[in-house]
C-alpha cells in the first residue's frame, strides 16, 4: 500500500484488533509512513524490516531478530537474497543470523517450510495484492 | 431579593440556626401529635415555618432549608390523615383556627398541608379545595420565596390531582381500585381539565415571580441575580413536567388549551431567560407527535421572542427530536413528514432574515440540523438536501465572506455540514448530484477543503466505492480537486507538511478503486487519469503515479490471459506498456526521482517478460536498460547504488524469455556496474551478485534450464577474489573473505565442475591467518564463528560430493558389467 492495493482486506482486517497481538512482525513494503502507524496501533511491538518500495527515508533495516521467548526469529524481506527464493540461500542467511525461524517475504505466496531443524516461514500478502513475478 | 446577602460562611451560619429551630420545633410538634394535641402540634408548626420567612438566605441556602421543613410538614400530614380520615368534620375546625395565623408565609404552608389532607381524607370538593389553594398563594409576592410556596403546593398536590376524564365507568374504575378505607371519590369532583387549569395558574404566577427576581436590585449586580435565577428555573418548569405526566391528557386538549396558554405566558412574559429556558422545556416534556401537531403554533412563537433568545438551540433542538421520531417511527405520518423539511426550511429561512446579526457559526449550525433531517429523512429526495445546501450557499455570499478558516467555530460547523451526506450516503459519488454542495465546500480555506477531500476518499475507500465508469472518475475527481493540483490558495510550504503526505497516500489508494467492467474500458480510464495526474506537479507524482503504474501491470497480466478473444492483442499490450513506460518517465524528469522509477522499470521488465507477446523481448530490453541507465546516472550514494545492483541481478533472474543475444549484453553491462562501484568492497560484494546472472540465468535459448555457466562464474568470483585481498580493513577484508568462502561453496554444493576444491581451502587458510591478526572485538569473535560455520558447511559439502561419487554409474569408459539385480 498504497503502491499496490488501496486497504488490507476486510476480512482480515476485523481480525487485527488492537491488544491481541503481542508482536508484529513485518516483511516490508508498507511503502507509507501511515501504514506503519497503523500497525503501531495493533502492539507496541512492531518490527519492520526493508522492502525494495519502502520509503528510503524511513531507514529500515535489511534484516532483524527477535526474541520471543525461547525462539530466534529472523526477519528479512527477501529481495535481497539472490536469487529471488532460493532455498539454499535462505538456509544461509538463517544461519547468519543465527535464528530458528526465518520470515521472509517477496514472493506473495504463503508457506511454511521446516528445514535442517530450522523454520521458513513467508507469510504471502496482507493486501491480496498481485505480484509482478507469481505465477497464477 | 434578599436585602442581606452576605457571605458563604454567614450564609452557613444562618441556615445552621434556621435548621436548629425547625428541628427543635418539629419535635415538639410531633409530641403532641403523639398525644393527640393537635392545636397545639399546629402552633408548633407555624413556629418552625417562621424560619421560612427568612430573608437572608441565597436561594441555594433557603432550598436546603426548605427541603428539611417540607420533609417535617409531609410528617405532620401523614400523621393528620391518619388520625382525621375516620372523622373529617373535625378537620374544618384546624382549617379555621389556622386561619387566623399571624404571619402569611407559615399560614398559607399550613392551609396548603391541610388542604391536602382534606383531599385525601375526601372532605369536601377537590375541585375547589384546589382552586381556592392555587389562589391563595397569590398572597406572596416576594420571588424567592413565592416559588418555593408555589413549589410545596405542586409537591403537595401531586398524588390527588385528577387525571381522567369524567365518565360513570371511569370514576366506578377508580373507585374499586382504591385501597381499603380510602375514601370513595364522588362524581363531578374534578377532571382533567380542572387539573390542567390548575396547573397553569400556578405556572403562570410562578413565571411572573420567576421574572420578577430579574428587575429586583441594583443593576451592578445583575449578573448574580441572573444565575440565582438559573438555579431556580426547575421549580418553574416542573409545572410543564406536571403537564406532560397527565395520562388523559390528548392531543386535541394540548393542542386547543395547553400550549396556546403556555405559549402566551411564555412569549407575553418578555424575558429572555425565561422564554428560552420555557421554550426548551416545551420541547423536552411533551410527546413529539403533540409537536408535530402543533410545529406552526410553535414557530410562529419563536419568532415572536425577544432577540437575546438563542432561537438556534431551540429550532435545532426541535428539528433534531422530530427528524429521530420520523426515521424510527413505523407509522411516520407521511403527510406530515412530507412538510416537515418545507416548514423547518421556511422557518430557519425566515430567522435568519429577521436577525441579521446572527453569528455565521449559528447559522451554519442551523443548516446542520437541516441537513441532518433531509438526509436522514428524506434520503431519496436530494434536492432536499441540495435546497439546504443553496440556502446555506446564498447568505454566506450575501455576507460577502471569500474564505472560512477551517478549525475556527464557523469552520467546525461547516465540517460537520459537509461530512453528513458523505456519512449518510455512504457513496460519495452520490455527492456529485448535490451542486450546491460543492460550492458550499469551496468556501474553505486550503486546509479545510483539503480536510474534507481526505474525509471522502476515506469513505470511499472504506465503503469500497469502485469507479466504474468515466464520469465516476470525473465525479470523484472534482469532489477531491483540492488535493490533486496545486491551488491558488495554496500556502508557500505546504508539500512539506505531513498532511501533504498523508493526503497524496490516500488518493493513490484510491486509484485502485477504478475498476472498469472490461479490459479497453480500464485502459482508457487509467490513461485518461494518468494525465489528470501529471498537473498534479512534482511533489504529487511520486505518491499518484506508482499505483498506475501498478495497475498497468495489472491489467496487463490480466489480458494476457485473454489472447484468443482479441485480435488486436499483441498491439493493445504493447500499448499498455508504452503508457507505463512513459508514467514512469515522467518521474524520472518531472519528478527527477531515481530509485522509485528504477524499481518501477523493473518491475515492467518481468511483467513483460511473462507475456509473450510478439518481439516482448525489445520491452524487456528496454526496460532494464532503461533501469541500468538511471542506476549509472542518477544513483549517487554508494549504498543506493549496490542495493540498485542486487534488484537489477534479481530482475534479470526472474527474466527467461530473453533471446540470448540481448541477454548477455545486459548481463555484461551488469557485472560491469558491479566491478566499477566505488568502494572496494561494495564491487566485491556487488560482483559476488552478479556472479549469480551466469549461473541461474535463463534464456530462450537454455530452453527452461538455468545457463549454468561454470566458468563466467568462477571468472567473476576470482576477480572478487583478488579485489577483496586489496581492501585494507582487516574486519572488512575478512567479512569479505567469508563471504566468498560462502559463494564458492554454494556453487560447489551446486556440482559447479570448475569450482576447485583446493582454491577454496586456500582461501580458508588465508581466513584464518587474518584472524589471528584481527583485534579483540565482538564482531571478530562473530566472524570467528562465522568461519567456523563455513569451514563446516565446506566439510559437509565435500561428504556430499564424495557421496554422490560413489553411487554415480561408473566411468564412460569401462564396460558396464551386467547386473542380474537390475529390474527389481
Amino acid at each position: 500500500m498504497p503502491h499496490r492495493a488501496d486497504n488490507i482486506s476486510s476480512q482480515f482486517r476485523k481480525l487485527l484488533v488492537p491488544n491481541k497481538m503481542q508482536h508484529v512482525l513485518c516483511t516490508g513494503n508498507l511503502c507509507s509512513r501511515d501504514m506503519f502507524d497503523y500497525l503501531r496501533t495493533l502492539s507496541s511491538d512492531v518490527h519492520v524490516v526493508r522492502g525494495e518500495f519502502d520509503d528510503e527515508s524511513l531507514k529500515y533495516p535489511d534484516t532483524k531478530v527477535v526474541t520471543v521467548g525461547q525462539f530466534r526469529i529472523g526477519l528479512c524481506h527477501g529481495h535481497q537474497i539472490i536469487p529471488w527464493g532460493d532455498s539454499r540461500m535462505l538456509e544461509l542467511l538463517a544461519r547468519q543470523l543465527n535464528v530458528d525461524i526465518l520470515v521472509t517475504g517477496n514472493t506473495y505466496e504463503c508457506s511454511a517450510v521446516e528445514k535442517n531443524g530450522r523454520f521458513f516461514v513467508d507469510p504471502g500478502t496482507a493486501t491480496g495484492s498481485f505480484s509482478v513475478s507469481k505465477e497464477d | 431579593m434578599y436585602e442581606h446577602p452576605g457571605n458563604t460562611t454567614e450564609q452557613e451560619k444562618n441556615l445552621d440556626n434556621s435548621i436548629r429551630i425547625v428541628k427543635a420545633e418539629s419535635f415538639e410538634m410531633k409530641r403532641c401529635l403523639d398525644k393527640g394535641k393537635t392545636m397545639d402540634a399546629l402552633k408548633h408548626a407555624l413556629q418552625m415555618l417562621n424560619e421560612m420567612r427568612t430573608a437572608e438566605l441565597s436561594p441555594k441556602f433557603y432550598y436546603r432549608l426548605y427541603m428539611d421543613s417540607m420533609h417535617e410538614l409531609q410528617c405532620l400530614e401523614v400523621s393528620l390523615v391518619q388520625d382525621f380520615s375516620s372523622e373529617p368534620a373535625k378537620l374544618v375546625n384546624l382549617y379555621e383556627c389556622v386561619q387566623y395565623a399571624s404571619s402569611i408565609i407559615p399560614r398559607l404552608y399550613l392551609l396548603v398541608t391541610i388542604g391536602g389532607v382534606f383531599i385525601k381524607c375526601g372532605l369536601g370538593s377537590r375541585k375547589e379545595i384546589l382552586k381556592d389553594l392555587v389562589e391563595m398563594c397569590r398572597g406572596v409576592q416576594h420571588p424567592l420565596r413565592g416559588l418555593f410556596l408555589r413549589n410545596y403546593l405542586m409537591q403537595c398536590t401531586r398524588s390527588v390531582l385528577p387525571d381522567f376524564p369524567e365518565t360513570e365507568e371511569m370514576l366506578d374504575v377508580h373507585n374499586s381500585n382504591l385501597p381499603k378505607g380510602a375514601t370513595k371519590l364522588k362524581p363531578r369532583d374534578g377532571t382533567v381539565e380542572d387539573t390542567i387549569e390548575f396547573v397553569l395558574i400556578n405556572f403562570a404566577e410562578m413565571n411572573k415571580l420567576w421574572v420578577r427576581m430579574q428587575h429586583q436590585g441594583p443593576s451592578k449586580e445583575r449578573e448574580k441575580r441572573e444565575k440565582d435565577r438559573l438555579e431556580l428555573r426547575i421549580l418553574v418548569g416542573t409545572n410543564l413536567v406536571r403537564l406532560a405526566q397527565l395520562e388523559a391528557l390528548t392531543e386535541d386538549m394540548y393542542v386547543k388549551d395547553v400550549l396556546p396558554s403556555i405559549l402566551e405566558q411564555i412569549v407575553s412574559c418578555r424575558d429572555p431567560i425565561s422564554q428560552e429556558y420555557l421554550m426548551e422545556c416545551v420541547i423536552q416534556v411533551f410527546a413529539d407527535d403533540f409537536h408535530l401537531a402543533t410545529l406552526n403554533e410553535f414557530l410562529a412563537a419563536c419568532a415572536q421572542l425577544q432577540t437575546e433568545v438563542n432561537i438556534k438551540i431551540l429550532l435545532i433542538a426541535l428539528v433534531d427530536r422530530l427528524a429521530l421520531y420520523t426515521t424510527s417511527s413505523i407509522e411516520g405520518g407521511a403527510p406530515t413528514k412530507m412538510k416537515l423539511f418545507e416548514i423547518f426550511s421556511e422557518q430557519a429561512t425566515s430567522l435568519i432574515k429577521s436577525r441579521p446579526e446572527m453569528p455565521v457559526d449559528d447559522i451554519v449550525a442551523l443548516h446542520v440540523s437541516l441537513v441532518s433531517l433531509a438526509v436522514k429523512c428524506y434520503p431519496d429526495r436530494l434536492d432536499y438536501a441540495n435546497l439546504t445546501f443553496q440556502g446555506l450557499r446564498q447568505v454566506i455570499e450575501e455576507k460577502a465572506i471569500t474564505e472560512i478558516e477551517a478549525f475556527g467555530k464557523v469552520g467546525r460547523e461547516l465540517t460537520k455540514l459537509l461530512n453528513i451526506p458523505v456519512d449518510e450516503y455512504k457513496n460519495v459519488l452520490r455527492l456529485s448530484e448535490l451542486p450546491e454542495f460543492i460550492k458550499v465546500m469551496r468556501f474553505f480555506d486550503y486546509r479545510g477543503q483539503c480536510n474534507i477531500s481526505a474525509y471522502m476518499i476515506q469513505n470511499m475507500l472504506e465503503e469500497e466505492t469502485i469507479l466504474r465508469t468515466q464520469e465516476n472518475v470525473d465525479a470523484a475527481f472534482e469532489l477531491i480537486s483540492p488535493l490533486l493540483k496545486d491551488q491558488e490558495n495554496q500556502p508557500e510550504n505546504s508539500h512539506d507538511t505531513e498532511e501533504f503526505i498523508d493526503e497524496q497516500n490516500l488518493v493513490a489508494r484510491l486509484l485502485h478503486l477504478i475498476r472498469a467492467d472490461n479490459v479497453d474500458a480500464q485502459f482508457l480510464l487509467l490513461n485518461g487519469v494518468r494525465k489528470v495526474l501529471g498537473e498534479g506537479g512534482r511533489y504529487r507524482l511520486r505518491f499518484t503515479l506508482p499505483p498506475i503504474v501498478f495497475e498497468l501491470y495489472r491489467l496487463v497480466l490480466q489480458f494476457a490471459e485473454m489472447k484468443e478473444e482479441d485480435e488486436k492483442w499483441d498491439a493493445k499490450i504493447r500499448k499498455m506498456f508504452v503508457c507505463a513506460m512513459g508514467t514512469i518517465g515522467a518521474l524520472v524528469s518531472s519528478a527527477e526521482l531515481a530509485e522509485l522509477p528504477l524499481k518501477l522499470y523493473l518491475n515492467g521488465a518481468i511483467t513483460a517478460d511473462r507475456v509473450p507477446f510478439e518481439d516482448n523481448h525489445t520491452v524487456v530490453y528496454e526496460f532494464v536498460s532503461k533501469a541500468m541507465s538511471i542506476m549509472e546516472d542518477d544513483v549517487s550514494d554508494s549504498r543506493d547504488r549496490v542495493r540498485c545492483l542486487q534488484l537489477t541481478v534479481g530482475t534479470l533472474l526472474k527474466t527467461t524469455h530473453l533471446p540470448h543475444e540481448n541477454w548477455e549484453p545486459l548481463a555484461i553491462q551488469t557485472v560491469l556496474a558491479a566491478g566499477k562501484m566505488f568502494k572496494k568492497p561494495d564491487q566485491v560484494r556487488s560482483l559476488v551478485t552478479a556472479a549469480a546472472l551466469y549461473w541461474h540465468g535463463q534464456t530462450l535459448n537454455t530452453d527452461g534450464q538455468k545457463m549454468r555457466n561454470g566458468k563466467k562464474v568462477v571468472e567473476i568470483l576470482k576477480r572478487s577474489a583478488k579485489i577483496a585481498k586489496e581492501c585494507l580493513e582487516p574486519i572488512v577484508q575478512q567479512q569479505l573473505f567469508i563471504m566468498l568462502i560462502s559463494a564458492y561453496t554454494y556453487y560447489y554444493e551446486d556440482k559447479c565442475p570448475e569450482i576447485n576444491v583446493d582454491h577454496i581451502e586456500e582461501l580458508i587458510s588465508l581466513t584464518q591467518d587474518n584472524s589471528v591478526q584481527l583485534d579483540v572485538s565482538a564482531e571478530a569473535d562473530s566472524l570467528e564463528k562465522q568461519l567456523g560455520e563455513a569451514i563446516r558447511r565446506l566439510q559437509l559439502a565435500k561428504l556430499d560430493v564424495a557421496a554422490a561419487q560413489q553411487t554415480s554409474p561408473p566411468e564412460p569408459d569401462l564396460p558396464q558389467p551386467p547386473n542380474e539385480n537390475e529390474g527389481l
